[in-house]
């Protein structure tokens, strides 16, 4: 593209007060090229903006530097279309924390406007990515139950087509064998209505049932995923937009639970699972001869919370239980009903549901661990009641009703991972953490990195919700229901909305060539040079959302409609050989070496920070507003995600002469906050091979320093970056300083 | 050893007026709110939570209904609408009716045709009584009841009826001290029982602990009731003939001659007195009672069994048939004094003779007896029992 360069230089919220503009100005006509360079008082107001405009009319100019406020605000606002645009933030993280006519303050100023310069020399505007084949609105949802009818009648209210694939031949999962329910406004058990929602569904023209079916192969991206489902022996093929993965859970298996349970000792001894099947053929009896049931006895979190069962609690067999025992006093109010637990739990509004089943006389006891007594042919219960603080013992008890837990269908069959380095000799112990993929024969993707999504934790194929609500670490595919988080038919009614959303949202968004969540709206993706790859597969590997397939030569093959846009894979290539039109190992190369580096003897140290722009460039900003100062010596440059590190801009920056590289970013581990999560852990990763190599040439590793940062953090920032300024100092100037 | 549920135990004293101790889960707020209860002896969450659990066996042996005077305060901070303090009314009823080894109690408890028809029964018997007991001749020209009943026989009656209802009331009171006391019963000595007799006697006539309730309303009320009832127990009972010495100007009940053929004694006489204070007191009290109940203003009188009915009716009707006596013979209208006077026997009598060993004035003994009863029990304990730490814990259970 032909650039037409023009600087606008906003003087208002203290720049111009603080900063020398005049000079300012001169460094952005002579050294960076701008043919136009024009201040202003309100550069954000309506004036503002139209002297922008008409420049873009009259004079022509097409490359915008904008030093003003931050580039998370106002950016509505400083938005042209035809131009390619950069800001140069002055306000924030110049004016607003550091003193006010400085020489070092004018210093920084002045480098961050060369530095925005190099970037625009490098700078195309991006076009977006059109597929070949054609892009396909539809949403696949992977399961019938409540979840999947809920979310396909979603898409289909919105006005999209829905294709709805369920294994068993008829719709309703678990549901259909349930006859009363638990849900708002959990005043009293409610009858079931899930034939209403089944019909519904069924008489639906935008929706497309596949009983009897399963996703034999799901290959592509989201807007051209392909489809081949099984059904009856026959495959057809659907091209699909994005998909809904609802395909629910089984229950935890009674024969693995503890033996004191009594669990398979007696024919009385059932599990919440088997309640709702008797309950569903009508008058509930017990099991062993059908006799009345005179005392009940439910015990709650069987083989739940435990860590040699399931170590989590599945939020609804409280509900369960409570139902159940309602459903018993409300066939006979004569029958002896009691409730152990270890914590009574009903999340959301359920407070209302316990009131109800302790007016409708069930007891609850309190105790850590009861046992079931089985012996002589009669059912006991021995318990140490916590408020009694004594143990009691109920006998002659009919029928005991184990709580058992919820596991995602997901969960189901063997770690691909694990299979992989059964096949695959060497371990590459650079790579990160790898997620455990089960291979659970559901949704059977032809990606690289496995066929199903990786799970979180306890085999839910879910995200971190904080930063990805209804995300999953593969683009365009939502989970929904108990398959992402344990979960009752309320909860899942709202959450299979959500997916609908998030999907529909998605074949927006890609048809259009943007990315989505984090990066919504982003234009540009990744290019790869392919002649000069070497197939060392870093980037298909470290890719956080397997986007890269690989090709019959071993060459990794991308799937643009699958990228988040987050450039861990321009990170990590050695050979550099992947890059965006608006951002590229080159242009942060080129950034660093227009920063001006003064020589050893004027004291001033130069320090580059590479910040990620989710919570590290964020809480510097804050910094900024809270009015809080550092040093003057450093140079931050804002990267997509740390994990888009490439290491050579460590090497580019030592041979400048920078003093200090630090590399600021989100939280990993296992609470990460890494919005692409991976990207943070692997810069680390790629530091810790840096640091040898500095070692070896003798130069110090501690110029380079990776901290994390989240955006609450801001108030320990001048600290940090004080700490490694005064290490800096302590050390001595970069010797490579003048060459 | 486990403790046993009995699952249901809880429907058994439905009978006893339980309805919403289902609903307690077991907070602690009651028990925190509640002035009586102590570290040693809390309550009423305690309980609630035996219910519960049909521990049948700790219920029988604790002291705690007693200590509780129904101020209502629990009931009232409930966040559960659990109703401790009728809970704990209802343990009293239990217990009163698990104390009395006739079984009568119980019946009378659980059954409001029972009830009524044991009253009725008793008045018929008093009514057919005096209508068939009577000296002659009779005075129908002036109002005087010894021509008809003299003072010296009805002192005999009386005396018979409190043999019986004592009797009975003592009886069940030792059945209440033996399980009350448990293992310590045979353990304590008995000069270590009549060393806390002052107790008993002050809580008896003052029901001192109620004033330590918030509500001193209800303390007052109660107060006026139970001592207007003494005061003219004492003259209509003890002092109907002057007491059995026949002392000329004790008696209550005296004829038309004794006085010169007046039939008032002075307005400054002390019986004169007393009766009037009795008379308004308990009519203060059980109106107010009544008319609680009635609208249900407070906790206490949210709940009202037969037998709380049956109470104050009883007690209203023998004081107005009282005062109703008093005005005929002051207008000297023979007939009606004679024949409210059969009415008043009618009704007094059954309320006596069923209400103190069977029902609900068995508290009168109950509660002042459990109070004396824990310090008897604290006191061995800290004499014989070197606990580590000092702790003196009056247990009720065994």
């Amino acid at each position: 593209m032909d650039k037409k360069i023009a600087v606008y230089i906003c003087t208002g919220c203290g720049i111009g007060e603080a900063l020398d503009i005049e000079q300012l100005s001169k460094v952005a006509t002579s050294e960076c090229k701008a043919a136009v360079c024009k201040t202003h008082p309100n550069l954000c107001s309506s004036e503002g903006s139209q002297l922008i405009r008409d420049d873009i009319a009259n004079e022509g100019v097409n490359t915008l530097i904008v030093a003003a406020c931050s580039l998370r605000v106002m950016y509505d606002v400083f938005n042209f279309e035809g131009t390619i645009l950069d800001r140069v933030n002055l306000r924030e993280q110049v004016v607003w924390s550091h003193p006010a006519n400085d020489e070092d303050t004018q210093m920084m100023a002045q480098d961050y406007l060369r530095m925005s310069a190099a970037r625009m020399k490098q700078m195309e505007p991006p076009e977006p990515f059109k597929p070949e084949q054609e892009m396909s609105k539809d949403i696949l949802v992977v399961g019938g139950g409540t979840t999947g009818m809920t979310a396909a009648l979603e898409v289909a209210k919105a006005g999209y087509s829905a294709v709805l694939v369920e294994k068993e031949n008829e719709l309703g999962g678990f549901q259909k064998n349930v006859s009363k329910n638990v849900t708002f406004p959990f005043k009293d058990v409610q009858a079931n209505e899930i034939n209403k929602l089944i019909a519904a569904v069924n008489n639906n023209e935008k929706i497309k049932v596949l009983t009897g079916s399963k996703v034999e192969k799901l290959s592509g991206g989201p807007c051209v995923f392909n489809a081949q489902i099984k059904q009856n022996g026959s495959t057809s093929d659907h091209n699909i937009g994005a998909v809904v993965l609802a395909a629910g859970w089984k229950p935890y298996d009674p024969e693995k639970l503890d033996k004191k349970l009594g669990y398979g000792a007696s024919a009385n001894v059932i599990t919440n699972v088997q309640f709702e099947e008797r309950a569903k053929s009508g008058k509930i009896t017990r099991p062993a001869d059908g006799r009345a049931l005179k005392t009940v006895a439910f015990i709650q979190c069987a083989g739940q919370r435990d860590p040699q069962h399931l170590a989590y609690c599945s939020s609804v067999c409280c509900f369960t239980a409570l139902k159940q025992a309602i459903q018993v006093k409300q066939q006979d109010p004569k029958a002896n009903v009691f409730v152990f637990y270890q914590e009574m739990r009903t999340p959301g509004q359920g407070e209302d549901f316990f009131r109800k089943a302790q007016q409708e006389g069930v007891i609850f006891v309190r105790t850590q661990a009861p046992e079931v007594l089985t012996s002589g042919g009669k059912l006991g219960v021995e318990a140490f009641d916590e408020l009694l603080g004594d143990s009691i013992l109920l006998d002659d008890v009919d029928m005991v009703v184990l709580a058992t837990g919820m596991v995602p269908a997901a969960a189901f069959g063997e770690d691909y991972k694990l299979k992989k380095e059964e096949d695959e000799e060497k371990k590459d112990a650079m790579v990160a953490s790898v997620d455990s993929i089960f291979i659970s024969d559901i949704l059977n993707l032809e990606y690289r990195q496995g066929p199903e999504l990786p799970e979180l934790q306890y085999g839910f194929p879910d995200s971190h919700f904080i930063c990805f609500p209804y995300e999953s670490r593969r683009t365009g595919i939502y989970a929904a229901g108990p398959i992402r988080r344990p979960m009752g038919i309320s909860n899942a009614i709202e959450d299979a909305t959500g997916a609908a959303m998030k999907a529909i949202q998605c074949v927006e968004l890609t048809s259009k060539g943007m990315a989505v969540h984090p990066r919504a709206g982003d234009l540009s993706y990744p290019e790869f040079f392919m002649q000069r790859c070497t197939q060392c597969k870093r980037c298909t590997e470290e890719c956080p959302f397997g986007a890269i397939n690989e090709d019959e030569k071993a060459n990794p093959l991308p799937q643009p409609t699958r990228c988040r846009r987050c450039s861990v894979c321009m990170g990590s290539c050695p050979e550099r050989i992947i890059s965006f039109k608006n951002y590229s190992v080159g242009m942060i190369g080129d950034i660093i070496k227009s920063i001006d580096v003064p020589d050893e003897y004027e004291e001033k140290p130069r320090i580059v920070v590479l910040c990620c722009e989710n919570d590290a460039y964020p809480a510097l900003d804050m910094t900024g507003l809270r009015r809080m100062s550092y040093n003057a010596w450093i140079r931050v440059i804002p990267l997509r995600c740390l994990g888009s590190l490439n290491l050579v801009w460590i090497a580019d920056s030592l041979s400048k002469g920078i003093d200090g590289i630090m590399l600021l970013g989100c939280r990993h581990g296992e609470n990460y906050q890494c919005h692409f999560v991976k990207g943070s852990e692997l810069a680390n990763i790629r530091l810790s091979k840096v640091k040898e190599t500095l070692d070896r040439l003798v130069l110090e590793s501690d110029r380079v320093l990776f901290e994390t940062a989240a955006i609450t953090d801001y108030d320990t920032l001048p600290a940090l970056l004080d700490k490694f300024a005064e290490r800096l100092v302590e050390i001595g100037p970069n010797p490579y300083k003048g060459y | 050893m486990s403790n046993k549920v009995d699952p249901n135990f809880i429907r058994e004293l439905e009978e006893f007026g339980l309805k919403d101790a289902s609903k307690c889960y077991n907070c602690g707020t009651c028990t925190a709110i509640c002035d009586l209860a102590t570290p040693e002896n809390p309550f009423p969450r305690k309980l609630v939570r035996y219910i519960q659990l049909g521990q049948r066996d700790k219920i029988l042996r604790s002291p705690e209904p007693w200590l509780c005077y129904y101020c209502g305060d629990c009931s009232t901070r409930c966040p559960r609408g659990a109703d401790p303090g009728e809970t704990m009314m209802v343990l009293r009823r239990y217990l009163t009716s698990l104390y009395d080894w006739t079984g009568f109690a119980r019946k009378f408890y659980t059954s409001e045709t029972f009830e009524i028809i044991a009253v009725a029964i008793v008045g018929i018997l008093v009514g057919i009584g005096l209508l068939v007991f009577h000296s002659g001749p009779i005075n129908w020209t002036h109002t005087d009841l010894n021509s008809v009943w003299p003072s010296a026989g009805i002192e005999k009656a009386d005396l018979i009826m409190a043999a019986i209802l004592l009797f009975f009331l003592l009886t069940n009171a030792f059945r209440c001290i033996k399980v009350v006391m448990g293992e310590y019963f045979t353990k304590v000595p008995a000069g270590m029982y009549l060393s806390e007799l002052k107790l008993f006697f002050i809580n008896l006539f003052t029901q001192k602990q109620f004033g330590k309730c918030k509500d001193r309303q209800q303390w007052i009320v109660h107060l006026a009731i139970m001592t207007g009832y003494s005061a003219i127990f004492l003259m209509v009972v003890v002092l109907v003939n002057g007491l059995p010495l026949g002392i000329d100007w004790l008696k209550f009940q005296r004829g038309w001659a004794s006085l010169g053929g007046r039939t008032e004694y002075s307005i400054f006489n002390p019986i004169r007195l007393i009766g009037y204070y009795a008379t308004f007191a308990i009519m203060y009290g059980t109106t107010y009672a009544l008319i609680g109940r009635l609208r249900k203003s407070k906790p206490q009188y949210k709940n009202s069994h037969g037998t709380d009915w049956m109470f104050l009716a009883l007690l209203q009707l023998t004081t107005m048939t009282g005062i109703f006596i008093n005005f005929t013979r002051l207008l000297d209208w023979p007939l009606a004094t004679y024949a409210i006077y059969v009415i008043h026997m009618m009704v007094a009598i059954p309320m006596l003779v069923l209400e103190v060993p069977f029902a609900k004035w068995a508290h009168l003994a109950y509660r002042p007896i459990v109070l004396m009863l824990l310090n008897v029990k604290q006191n061995y304990i800290a004499e014989h029992e070197q606990v580590e730490g000092a702790v003196l814990a009056a247990r009720p259970a065994a």
